[in-house]
């Protein structure tokens, strides 16, 4: 498969599990959907720690600090899978895994060449000692524990936005 | 679950079950769900090829479990848990509760563990003062009705939406309603603060990885992810067949386990939890304790049942059996519903409790059929009812009229004239008999087949 093909498997899978996808070229682009997506929402945490993290602008009084106190988290994702349309996550570089978790709206980042194809590839692309949490997010939280009936957010997100950059 | 040795009362539990009209709707309409989305989930993919291997890696591990639990166990440890090996439930609740009471932990939160079910651990626990909160909807609905479990994956199954609002009404003191959504709002809100205040997470393991001495936790809802990394402690209570060698192992169960129980291609999380917090982490325990349960597994492992423990407890079974869609989780009264848990109960519980749950199926097979490890369930259940006759453990009228018919059928003439007597009795018989089911057998013939043909 080439590049462009695990990308448009990866959106197509994760628009299936509910994502709202977005493709970005540009931090202006990045930027725009971003406060599209968050328009009318409480605040904004973003951990700020990779380069297209730190590209995000937050508007003046939104920005938190508190990942628990937060509606909205942005973050970058470690990759993707095609073939689950899985984001996924990880406490490598002191990363706050569950930030994503705890907002009512994850905005998620991934970069469009951390992308694996499949759950194969994926899980073959670790040595040594993992880190202590690696998590595959997919789509926004959700249970059928009352009449098998689908209720979306739970305890985690009830959106969950993707935005391959 | 219950200590008692006493035999299942499976016969009067399905009677009524039968008779409870919302149980049967809630069971009818689950069926109908999980059959289609499974079916539509495995739509074309390799199916077969998947099954055959997820089952020979299962029997590879249980060829040589203790060593597998050995490396599962040095690796966790390198990664900075603490391994603790119980040999049976009550082991289990004395090694959890001990943890906590060492550490004057007063509440605990905890996600859907079948296991914490096994070893019954919430009743000691709470007897121990300390305060356990079930997070995933469905064991929060029933651990307020205080009940249990009716299905492996959706424990609360056999309620209606009325039901669980006229219950969160009662007991949370909020207003009536029955739409899901509102309800699940209401459950979060409430849990939300369980979680921040919590000072210790339980969960359970999907599986465990013995390589790098991970487990793996599926959820839907986000609440496994809560538990095990908001409370600074964290104690996994897992049982020991639930290890796989490496992670490259890893994408066959995670194509297998969510379609077959919920028709989902992944869940919304699947978390690989590596030891404890490490230097420069923000995620993470500070304290991970992974209690490896035992119960009579290893024995198990060794021995004619062995293929039984390759289950990796995705429910599929339980939604395709004709006897589970009618009576539901509850009329088999063990922790275990089901053509799984038929065979699980009679091996982890002995025959003289479990034995009328052999009866519990019809041996057709769908439970073989939609088994994504391929275990051999109806061989199992009929070997188990092998053993049951040896063992004895049938009613006393069983053996007996068995013992008459062995005694008859080894001897023409005996048999000849038990013919003759049937015939001649049948008119006493009958009028004596009227109305205790009798009315039903037909009329013997004035003239046996083998006569009549020579």
């Amino acid at each position: 498969m080439t590049r462009d093909d695990i990308v448009a498997l990866f959106i197509e899978n994760a628009a299936k599990a509910a994502a709202e996808m977005h493709r970005v070229r540009s931090n202006a682009e990045l930027n725009e959907v971003i406060s599209k997506t968050t328009r009318g929402q409480g605040p904004i945490y973003c951990p700020g720690m990779t380069r297209k993290e730190k590209a995000v602008i937050i508007p003046e009084g939104r920005r938190s600090e508190d990942s628990a106190a937060s509606t909205v988290c942005i973050d970058e994702a470690l990759g993707a899978i095609a073939e689950t349309g899985s984001i996924v996550l990880s406490s490598m570089g002191g990363k706050p895994v569950q930030a994503g978790l705890l907002a009512a709206h994850h905005i998620a980042i991934v970069s469009s060449e951390t992308i694996f194809e499949n759950l194969d590839q994926f899980f073959s692309s670790w040595e040594g000692m993992l880190p202590t949490n690696i998590t595959l997010e997919t789509g926004p939280s959700r249970t059928a524990d009352i009449e098998l009936t689908l209720t979306i957010g739970v305890h985690g997100p009830e959106r969950l936005s993707i935005i391959v950059f | 679950m219950s200590a008692s040795n006493k035999a299942i009362r499976f016969r009067e539990n399905a009677a009524r079950a039968v008779g409870d009209r919302a149980l049967r709707a809630a069971l009818s309409n689950a069926a109908g769900v999980f059959t289609v989305k499974r079916e539509e989930a495995f739509q074309s993919t390799p199916l077969e090829e998947w099954r055959e291997l997820a089952s020979q890696t299962r029997l590879e591990v249980l060829d040589d479990l203790g060593a597998y639990v050995d490396r599962f166990s040095e690796n966790a440890s390198k990664a900075g848990a603490r391994i603790h090996r119980a040999k049976d439930s009550a082991e289990a609740r004395t090694i959890i509760g001990g943890i906590l009471k060492e550490r004057g932990i007063q509440k605990v939160v905890k996600s859907k563990s079948m296991i914490s079910e096994e070893v019954n651990l919430n009743a000691d626990l709470l007897r121990d003062g300390i305060k356990v909160v079930e997070t995933d909807l469905g064991e929060y609905i029933i651990q307020i009705a205080g009940e249990h479990p009716s299905h492996i994956i959706v424990p609360a199954i056999h309620k209606d939406r009325r039901q669980v609002g006229r219950l969160f009404a009662q007991k949370l003191g909020c207003e009536y309603t029955e739409n899901p959504a509102a309800l699940t709002r209401i459950a979060k809100k409430v849990l939300r603060q369980e979680f921040l205040s919590a000072e210790a997470g339980i969960s359970g393991a999907n599986f465990a990885v013995a390589d790098t001495g991970s487990i793996v936790i599926f959820t839907n809802e986000g609440n496994g992810r809560m538990c095990t990394s908001l409370p600074p402690l964290h104690i996994a209570l897992t049982s020991i067949e639930k290890i796989v060698p490496s992670l490259a192992d890893l994408p066959t169960f995670i194509r297998l386990l969510p379609r077959s129980a919920t028709g989902q291609v992944i869940t919304s999380y699947m978390s690989l939890i590596t030891g404890t917090r490490k230097l420069g982490e923000a995620t993470g325990a500070s304290e991970l304790h992974i209690v490896l349960l035992d119960n009579g597994r290893s024995e198990i492992a060794r021995g004619e049942y062995r293929e039984m423990l390759k289950c990796i407890r995705c429910g599929a079974c339980l939604n395709a059996c004709p006897v589970y869609r009618n009576v539901g989780g509850h009329a088999y009264d063990s922790t275990y519903p089901g053509p799984m848990g038929i065979v699980l109960t009679v091996l982890f519980e002995g025959m003289d409790r479990g034995h009328p749950l052999l009866d519990a199926t019809t041996l057709c097979g769908a439970c073989a059929d939609v088994c994504p490890v391929k275990v051999p369930l109806p061989g199992l259940l009929r070997r188990l009812r092998e053993e049951r006759v040896v063992q004895g453990a049938t009613p006393k009228t069983e053996q007996v009229a068995m013992a008459g018919f062995a005694l008859l059928a080894a001897s023409p003439k005996l048999f000849r004239m038990a013919q003759a007597a049937v015939s001649a009795l049948w008119p006493i018989a009958r009028k004596m008999a009227t109305g205790r089911g009798v009315d039903y057998f037909p009329v013997p013939a004035k003239k046996t087949l083998s006569r009549r043909l020579s």
